[in-house]
């Protein structure tokens, strides 16, 4: 026997591991440590299937845009395309700025936001590809502007914040 | 004894002696020969501090380098603080018995005509594909290499753009007033 036969005479004793309490307390989940953000492999697909292609809509109006964003999801879903991600990409805000008939000053006119939305898809095949297209557009609703591209590093660079101090230092160092 | 006086003597006279073991020169008083250890002290300090700095700017870019980039956060989905703190709350009237029913069957018919939508998208979709298919068995059967091109992915078909359709058509012979759009958007840096 392990314990009899050690040396050590007090691990025998009826005493052993009296301190014990930590597998009384309930067990505690290990604390996630923030996942880094970093760039899923971009696919180059095959001859015959397309690989990482983003479909990004992009319009004046939120809700409509959110919308369209999860139509598209649930169809790519229900005809089996495999959905990588989709998120949002950063608002942009414009102000519009009009010259008066009489007058030389520019008057404020509008602050116009503009959504985007990004789906991105994987393993399209180029025989359903037109159809996918086909049904995407007949479902378009106004005032959405869609563009279909393939998924670049760059695209993926852009939703990043932007580093100067980290960009003047590359460039002193270099 | 004689020769000793005759060394001496052969000395020029006009030599000045030197005063202390300080004046390194025979030249006049308070000046002295340059100093070989100044200008290498320099070249030490300098090497020095350029090394110094070097290693803090490595230091520096490490730090920076290890720090994870972030994604920029989307003004979408926070909603502004005046949302929250204010304490107005809408007090709908109450819907009379009649408006309730009409309410509910105008539901029931809209989730109606939204499932025919969906189940002809369907049908639409089950057609394309078939007769695709079809087309394609057909065009295997007339000549292999042309089904074989047929397959092959279409290199320009992306990007593809479109604009969404609009309610009205541009009015013709519109002159809009003239203005700039600027560009407000926040920049966030990390």
């Amino acid at each position: 026997d392990a314990l009899l036969g050690c040396h050590r005479y007090y691990r025998s004793r009826p005493t052993h591991g009296i301190g014990r309490f930590k597998y009384l307390l309930p067990k505690e989940v290990p604390k996630r440590r923030k996942e880094k953000v970093q760039m899923k492999e971009i696919s180059a697909g095959t001859v015959y299937q397309y690989g990482d292609i983003n479909i990004q809509m992009t319009s004046y109006d939120l809700c409509l845009v959110e919308h369209f964003a999860q139509y598209v999801h649930r169809l790519c879903n229900r005809l089996s395309i495999r959905v990588n991600e989709s998120y949002a990409m950063p608002t942009k805000t414009n102000e519009l700025l009009f010259l008066e008939e009489k007058g030389s000053k520019m008057q404020p006119d509008a602050v116009l936001t503009t959504h985007q939305r990004v789906v991105q898809i994987r393993g399209l095949s180029s025989t359903f590809a037109p159809i996918l297209l086909e049904v995407i557009q007949s479902s378009q609703p106004e005032g959405v502007h869609l563009l279909m591209k393939q998924h670049t590093e760059a695209d993926f660079k852009s939703r990043l914040k932007s580093r100067p101090e980290l960009e003047e230092l590359l460039a002193e160092m270099s | 004894l004689c020769y000793f006086s005759s060394c001496s003597s052969w000395l020029p006279q006009r030599v000045p002696l030197r005063g202390s073991h300080w004046q390194s020169s025979l030249l006049e008083f308070r000046t002295s020969l340059p100093v070989r250890a100044q200008p290498k002290k320099k070249k030490k300090v300098d090497v020095k501090k350029e090394q110094a700095q070097k290693e803090r700017m490595k230091k520096k870019l490490k730090k920076l380098e290890k720090a994870a980039p972030e994604l920029i956060p989307i003004e979408d989905f926070i909603t502004p603080l005046k949302y929250s703190e204010s304490n107005r709350v809408r007090s709908l009237p109450a819907l009379s018995p009649e408006e309730s029913e009409r309410r509910v069957l105008l539901l029931k018919k809209w989730c109606l005509f939204k499932q025919k939508q969906d189940e002809a998208e369907k049908q639409a979709i089950k057609a394309l594909v078939e007769s695709q298919q079809e087309a394609l068995k057909e065009l295997q059967l007339e000549s292999e290499e042309l089904y074989q091109a047929a397959i092959l992915r279409d290199e320009g078909l992306f990007p593809f753009q479109r604009d969404g359709p609009s309610y009205t058509p541009p009015l013709p012979g519109y002159d809009p007033p003239e203005g700039k759009c600027s560009d407000i958007t926040k920049v966030y840096t990390q």
